[in-house]
């Protein structure tokens, strides 16, 4: 009892710094990326090779003044930044990055993850509402239309893993691929599919482009966080962050063996597999165009939901025919 | 130069501030803590982009690849809220200026400005003008003035590293020396050579401006006026077409006005515009109110004729083959017009325009509003009697 409270605290603490420090660094990464996609340096001057601009960002913003608009609803209006933070690092509890490796295996692991980044669009709702600034509320609304029709496809994609591996523990169907074949290369007729609804719906989830209409600079100022200063801003970009990082690692655990790999440790396999898929989020971002209103619905309700139902009916299938 | 002694301090008189300075070590701790955070804060300037004009394209510029602003860790942010710098890039016009004021109000503390071009800078060459404010600096707190008009990227990056050190220096109580004119010009001399046409003799140079038609000054009586003006041409009756006369005519009305649009009474004007909307003239292109007072010179014009307005109207059909009908009206001063906007509803705004800048009064306009100009503003700016370098408070 004892030890297991012991492991679940070190492995939090553990894991909540890594992944906070990972965030700093996916700052950075993304402005080194973005840069170079349009030909400039990106941050160059502060520290070497622009290393320590997150750490002058955060430094910068912790100085900042902390104004709450007089018309907002303060106590949501404070509640809802940590609130998105804690949503986002929450998920991180379950993600498998070894066999050792994970705060807490549970038994219902992708249930918890697709629970609690369902959970995010409250605080973003939240926001949107509590500053009483039209912007924010139009912003709000839109996530929230977006994150829940695509509930559905993310859920339904994240079933297939689950059908093939016969448990919604992420340690076992890790294992299960590990023991066989990841789910992308055998069924890969079923696994491929599902991995790129997943990838759309998950992109979908975080308001990434070409799905962040919620924050679209051009209609909507920034959207949800329009009246946001200083850290409680910061909170929600960090947040962000975190979920396209713990995403991209359920994704690499779910789809692509997760800590399974030749040569290297596990650990090794799982931080190259969530990295790329970061990096393939980021290339889509700053490569794609941002979708309309209608267009982002209609890519998930008459697309991405009848594929998720057919490919969950395939995996069931392939379950039945191939014990 | 390390913290503030504690005389400086004199003015935070709590008894904890004289304790807390004795415990030793603790003012270098302080000091090292505010070199941390003003690192910080000078090296993540988010900027608020002001830019109304030609300046905000150096803006973009100098954001993309070649000068690259990143590369010091400024972003452009789209809300006040998260924005740490405002740079005006632009003339801002006085109805704009109560705008940029509540933007920089809503920009959290510390923060800074730095006034981009001319314009932001003085107003430059619109500086008279009614409209615009002459410089930024009468309603906000400029930390850097980039002169140029647009400020070259180049320029605009080094008012970026200015206002670096200028907050650097200003955290630990100094101040920024001004840049003498060799050190500007050290800076933003173009780092790559411009394009030349090495053809180019400066002897096609002189030519060129022996041969240009340059204008002498003439002084203009009418007779010099006439004399210059060119001849009216007839393109003006050839579009429009037999419509007009024939409503004119249909109507019983005289037309006035030798040169120029025909000349219909006020009272009758309504009449026109309504006989020629059911020809088929569906679109009222424009409406454009003229002040005259005695002296101003126009071919066709006596000089001292008394003061009045003069408000023409130009219609269209839609469609191909599309014919236009003008006409004016002549006003004397405070007589109004009947509003063309129960028979076009594209008369709202021109008409309010025209009631803004010139101060013609259309009669049962819905909606008779400044749309230029503030709702406070007292005068009527494109008339001619309005003084040049108008005192125009709070900007001038």
């Amino acid at each position: 009892m004892s030890d297991g409270l012991l492991h679940g605290v070190v492995y939090s603490v553990l894991i909540v710094s890594v992944v906070l420090t990972a965030t700093a660094m996916a700052l950075w990464f993304e402005r080194k990326f973005a840069a170079r996609m349009q030909t400039r340096l990106g941050p160059t001057i502060v520290g070497p090779i622009g290393l320590l601009q997150p750490v002058a960002d955060l430094l910068k913003l912790l100085q900042k003044e902390d104004i709450v608009p007089d018309n907002a609803d303060a106590a949501i209006f404070n509640l809802v930044p940590p609130l998105a933070a804690l949503a986002a690092l929450g998920a991180a509890a379950v993600v498998p990055f070894s066999p050792s490796v994970v705060a807490s295996d549970l038994d219902v692991g992708v249930l918890y993850v697709l629970a609690i980044g369902a959970v995010t669009v409250l605080p973003i709702f939240g926001a949107g509402w509590s500053s009483n600034n039209k912007l924010a509320l139009l912003g709000g609304m839109r996530a929230v239309a977006q994150s829940i029709s695509y509930e559905v496809p993310l859920l339904l994609s994240a079933m297939v893993p689950v059908i093939l591996s016969g448990s919604l523990r992420l340690g076992t169907i890790v294992q299960m691929q590990a023991d066989h074949h990841w789910f992308v290369v055998w069924p890969f007729f079923i696994g491929l599919p599902a991995f790129g609804i997943f990838m759309l719906a998950m992109l979908a989830e975080a308001n990434r482009i070409p799905f962040d209409i919620p924050e679209a600079e051009s209609e909507l100022v920034a959207g949800v966080t329009t009246e946001y200063t200083g850290m409680k801003f910061a909170l929600f970009y960090m947040a962000e962050y975190v979920h396209t990082i713990v995403a991209s690692a359920v994704g690499a655990a779910l789809f692509l063996g997760g800590w399974d790999g030749p040569f290297f440790p596990g650990l090794h396999w799982m931080v190259l597999k969530t990295l790329l898929l970061f990096t393939a989020v980021y290339w889509v971002r700053w490569s794609l165009l941002r979708f309309r209103s209608d267009q982002l619905m209609g890519l998930c309700w008459k697309w991405l939901v009848p594929m998720g139902v057919l490919l969950v009916g395939a995996a069931a299938t392939w379950v039945v025919v191939f014990p | 130069m390390g913290v503030k002694t504690v005389d400086d301090g004199a003015a935070f008189e709590h008894p904890l501030y004289r304790t807390l300075l004795s415990v030793p070590g603790l003012t270098v701790a302080t000091t090292a803590l505010d070199q941390v955070l003003t690192w910080g804060m000078s090296n993540a300037l988010w900027v608020f982009p002001m830019a109304t004009s030609c300046c905000g394209i150096e803006f973009m510029a100098t954001a993309a690849s070649r000068v690259d602003i990143d590369r010091m860790g400024t972003i452009v942010r789209a809300t006040p809220r998260q924005a740490d710098v405002m740079v005006v890039a632009g003339t801002i016009t006085v109805k704009m200026a109560s705008r940029v004021k509540k933007l920089w109000d809503q920009m959290p503390e510390p923060k800074w400005c730095i006034a981009m071009g001319s314009c932001a800078i003085s107003g430059d060459f619109y500086r008279n003008l009614y409209s615009v404010v002459p410089g930024v600096d009468t309603f906000l707190p400029v930390d850097v003035y980039v002169p140029g008009c647009p400020p070259s990227p180049e320029a605009l990056m080094h008012g970026f590293l200015r206002l670096q050190e200028k907050i650097r220096k200003s955290r630990k109580g100094e101040t920024v020396t001004p840049e003498t004119n060799s050190e500007l010009l050290r800076v933003t001399r173009p780092s790559i050579p411009r394009m030349v046409d090495h053809e180019r003799t400066p002897e096609m140079d002189r030519a060129q401006i022996e041969s240009a038609d340059i204008a002498t000054e003439v002084e203009v009586t009418p007779a010099v006026h006439a004399s210059l003006a060119p001849e009216p041409t007839e393109l003006a009756s050839n579009i429009s077409g037999p419509d007009l006369p024939a409503v004119l005519t249909e109507l019983g009305i005289a037309a006035t006005g030798e040169l120029g649009p025909p000349l219909v009474p006020a009272r009758r004007h309504l009449e026109v515009a309504s006989r020629l909307k059911s020809r088929g003239y569906r679109q009222l292109v424009s409406v454009v109110a003229t002040h005259w007072v005695p002296g101003t010179a126009r071919k066709g014009k006596v000089p001292d004729e008394p003061e009045h307005f003069e408000v023409s109207y130009l219609l269209r059909t839609v469609g191909a083959g599309s014919r236009v009908a003008t006409w004016a009206v002549r006003l004397a001063p405070g007589e109004p017009v009947a509003s063309l906007f129960q028979l076009f509803a594209g008369a709202d705004w021109q008409e309010r325009e025209q009631y803004d800048l010139v101060g013609v009064m259309f009669a049962d306009h819905p909606d008779l509003r400044r749309l230029m100009m503030p709702e406070n503003y007292d005068r009527h700016p494109l008339r001619r009697d309005l003084p040049a370098n108008l005192p125009y408070a709070p900007w001038r």
